[in-house]
């Protein structure tokens, strides 16, 4: 698979640089007979374009991977403090992982992360769905509302984490300003601090007595600050989607709605996929709206593991504990990841 | 035709592929190199360390060229602090013209990410010349992997430092029984301010409140009159930390505070759990907004008249000073923390010294002089913190770091704080951060006992 990419941008680059002649892959399949050149071609080819491969493949490799690589292993290392561990492969344990495994703290930041990851990713996408669907529907200013919708993704989270935390105050906040303007003052709310009881639903591990608004707060943050994402890949699906079946469904006599969910929507697929892979491994990342609203502690309710990874790490000097949630994350970052890639390559997509 | 441009690009490959393997053979070059300059130093520092510390000065002495460069880090980059470290280093250069002085300060994160800073440096044994440290149990795990180097002789032996420093601060200065490090000034973490006219018109005497419970009533007959009792943030944790330890230091005394942070949190039980109520008590009064505002939000509601009491460090002064018209004593006011009356609890800065310090000579020329009367007077009146040192003239300083100084000399006990590291260890600062964040959101006494015994036992 590798080889046949690097032949086809080795063919490529020859016949550029050449401007003539026929592509390797046609030269070999003129000598098609002949097995044993055509693999000794390949394995030249593979070594020959290897000044085009071989350096970012090493600095990606260092770098990305070799950091990664690192992590791992001082995660099996009881690193902590200020003496450096000793690396001694005998020593390796996976005493980090059994202290994350019996930590509360721990399943806390999990629980927390998973919620976010789910209802900030799935809202996200609906909403970005609805928006695209209502900004491709030919209304005027067009351009306009795109640019609005898409304006706090241009954002950096240290912005938005700031204003958000102006906006969600009790007295001065403008949503409940806006509340108590509309008359609704029942529903203005100590967003930040204040919660619901749930009564028997508490009955359930890991479901708390008072549901914190906090973490929701968040996730309502985030779910503005990243729709506008959403409904710019979906407008580019819809728009990839020939009118001739819009107006083939109207001949038939499907309703709008009828038309999107059964004509529409499914060919969107590939642009769910997409954006929700980014949605997730941006809520992976939430850390730094968290830090800059909380600081390194934003309590059990809106702690992730990325919070408590920093906390553990940069505070309590717990390098290697803080280095198995980190591995833990990559983990939770992958299992987001890979279906997708997977998916990909047995599309030949990839 | 195909052979020519075939051994054309083969020969411009070939180039390349020379080139990057040159390329690639210096990043590994690199690694290596620099892997055997990491196990040079941890070989050379692990020797000082066990042939004693004054071998390893002597050697870091030759070494370095001259020895007339400091470098100095500290997250003192802007407002009261970044005027008054400006103003130490002035004074050290007119007194050491020769060394010259290289700041690479680090903003952000109140220390943190000094702190990150630090600990890389020091685990790659290239430690700065001096930082600025909390001094006390934050240092200890710089201690436990022998990475400061005793400084009593060289630097504790000059300008009588021994006599003009109190027990407090000279406990703080020897984390492991050595001194290590020189504590450049003082905030004190058990104030009470107040705003002068909204007690009045409340009727409430903040004088005669003599213990954390008895601030409750006085709180409750704040708001009847329609102010906020307490202006408090709960946006993040170590407000709430720092009322908790002054609360407990109120109510049960200086010993019971320093056997809790000893970690014998089981044997006082009831002491912590009380102090947790009556913090729990306080949150009836805080206000509505507490959860999104920072302390200097909330202390602006003492400046406006909107609330009655306000806890924080004495830094807090620093806002009313810069504020027309709100002047001390008619605006606002202080007293000690009720039930603290001849306590000081210490919240302090130090400068630390590395072993296998980079400049050994100027540094210790350097911590001498932060701990003498001129740097202390230089820094304080600036950074609106009162000096460690007790025989540094008054008159530079303003009519409430006066009084300060006076509570300061006069104290029977200076308590460490909790909250800013000098009591208790980073990993234990952090489980407490821990306690404190999950007692803000519900305030359940029980589970922050637990989380706090967790802590520092």
């Amino acid at each position: 698979m590798s080889l046949n990419t690097l032949k086809r941008l080795l063919g490529r680059d020859g016949s550029g640089g050449s401007g003539t002649g026929p592509l390797p892959d046609d030269i070999a399949s003129l000598r098609g007979g002949i097995q044993s050149a055509v693999s000794s071609l390949r394995e030249s080819e593979a070594v020959r374009s290897a000044p085009f491969w071989l350096p970012p493949f090493l600095l990606m490799g260092f770098f990305v991977y070799g950091a990664i690589g690192w992590n791992v292993i001082i995660s099996f290392t009881d690193f902590a403090g200020l003496q450096l561990p000793t690396y001694d492969p005998t020593a390796f344990d996976l005493e980090m992982y059994r202290r994350a495994l019996s930590d509360g703290q721990f399943w806390l930041a999990t629980r927390n992360t998973f919620v976010l990851l789910v209802s900030f990713t799935g809202l996200s996408l609906a909403g970005g769905l609805g928006l695209a669907i209502l900004v491709d529907r030919g209304i005027r200013f067009e351009n306009w509302f795109r640019t609005i919708y898409l304006l706090p993704f241009s954002l950096s989270f240290v912005v938005t984490a700031v204003f958000w935390r102006w906006m969600y105050n009790f007295d001065s906040g403008v949503i409940n300003v806006f509340l108590r303007g509309i008359g609704l003052d029942f529903l203005a709310s100590k967003w930040l601090a204040g919660g619901v009881e749930l009564g028997a639903l508490s009955a359930i591990p890991l479901v708390p007595e008072t549901l914190q608004f906090k973490l929701f707060a968040v996730i309502f943050a985030l779910l503005w600050q990243f729709s506008g994402y959403a409904m710019v890949v979906y407008l580019a699906g819809l728009r990839a989607i020939p009118d001739d079946q819009y107006e083939a469904a109207r001949v038939d006599g499907a309703s709008t709605v009828r038309m999107y969910r059964r004509v529409i929507l499914p060919q969107l697929r590939a642009s769910t996929v997409s954006a929700a892979v980014v949605l997730m491994v941006f809520a992976l990342k939430a850390f730094d709206f968290l830090y800059v609203m909380f600081g390194n502690n934003p309590g059990p309710t809106a702690d992730i593991l990325s919070t408590m990874m920093y906390r553990q790490a940069f505070a309590a000097n717990e390098w290697a504990y803080g280095s198995a949630i980190a591995v833990v994350l990559f983990l939770v970052a992958l299992a987001v990841v890979a279906p997708y890639l997977y998916g990909e390559y047995r599309r030949g997509e990839l | 035709m195909t052979d020519t441009p075939d051994t054309d690009g083969l020969s411009r490959r070939t180039y390349l592929k020379v080139a990057g393997g040159a390329g690639s053979a210096a990043l590994l070059a690199g690694c290596t190199g620099g892997g055997n300059d990491d196990s040079d130093a941890e070989a050379t520092d692990s020797d000082g360390g066990s042939s004693g510390d004054s071998e390893t000065t002597e050697s870091g002495g030759e070494g370095s060229s001259g020895g007339n460069a400091l470098e100095v880090q500290h997250w003192w980059t802007g407002g009261d602090g970044g005027a008054a470290i400006q103003a130490l280093f002035e004074g050290f250069k007119e007194k050491y013209p020769d060394i010259e002085v290289t700041e690479n300060p680090v903003a952000g994160g109140a220390g943190q990410n000094l702190h990150a800073v630090i600990k890389k440096r020091i685990l790659n044994n290239d430690p700065p010349s001096s930082w600025q440290a909390w001094p006390g149990a934050n240092l200890q795990p710089y201690t436990d992997a022998d990475k400061l180097a005793d400084i009593e002789e060289s630097v504790w032996g000059h300008n009588d430092m021994k006599n003009a420093y109190l027990d407090g601060p000279k406990k703080a200065a020897k984390p492991a029984g050595e001194f290590v490090t020189v504590p450049l000034n003082i905030h004190r973490l058990n104030n009470l301010f107040y705003n002068v006219e909204v007690v009045e018109d409340a009727g409430v005497d903040p004088a005669s409140i003599d213990s954390p419970s008895a601030l409750v009533d006085a709180m409750a007959k704040v708001e009847e009159a329609g102010y906020v009792g307490m202006a408090q943030q709960t946006k993040s944790a170590w407000s709430t930390g720092q009322l908790w330890a002054q609360v407990l230091l109120g109510e049960f005394g200086a010993d019971v505070y320093a056997d809790v942070t000893a970690g014998n949190v089981e044997a006082n039980a009831e002491a912590v759990k009380e102090s947790l109520k009556i913090v729990k008590q306080y949150s009836e009064y805080y206000p509505n907004d507490a959860g999104s505002i920072s302390w200097q939000d909330a202390n602006s509601k003492v400046i406006e008249g909107d609330a009655a009491f306000f806890h924080q460090g004495d830094w807090a002064a620093g806002m009313y000073r810069g504020q027309d018209g709100f002047e001390y004593e008619t605006h606002w006011n202080q007293v000690p923390f009720p039930g603290t009356k001849g306590v000081y609890a210490l919240n302090m800065d130090s400068f630390p010294f590395p072993a296998n310090n980079p400049s050994p000579e100027a540094t210790k020329k350097f911590l001498r002089y932060v701990g003498s009367v001129d740097a202390q007077k230089r820094f304080n009146p600036k950074k609106g913190s009162i000096p460690p040192r007790t025989d540094v003239p008054k008159d530079a300083f303003g009519p409430f770091l006066q009084s300060q100084m006076d509570d300061f000399a006069n104290s029977d006990a200076q308590p460490l704080s909790i909250q800013h590291g000098l009591a208790v260890s980073p990993d234990a600062l952090t489980g407490f951060g821990d306690a404190m964040s999950s007692f803000i959101s519900g305030y359940d006494v029980e589970s922050a006992y637990a989380d706090l015994k967790a802590a520092f036992e």
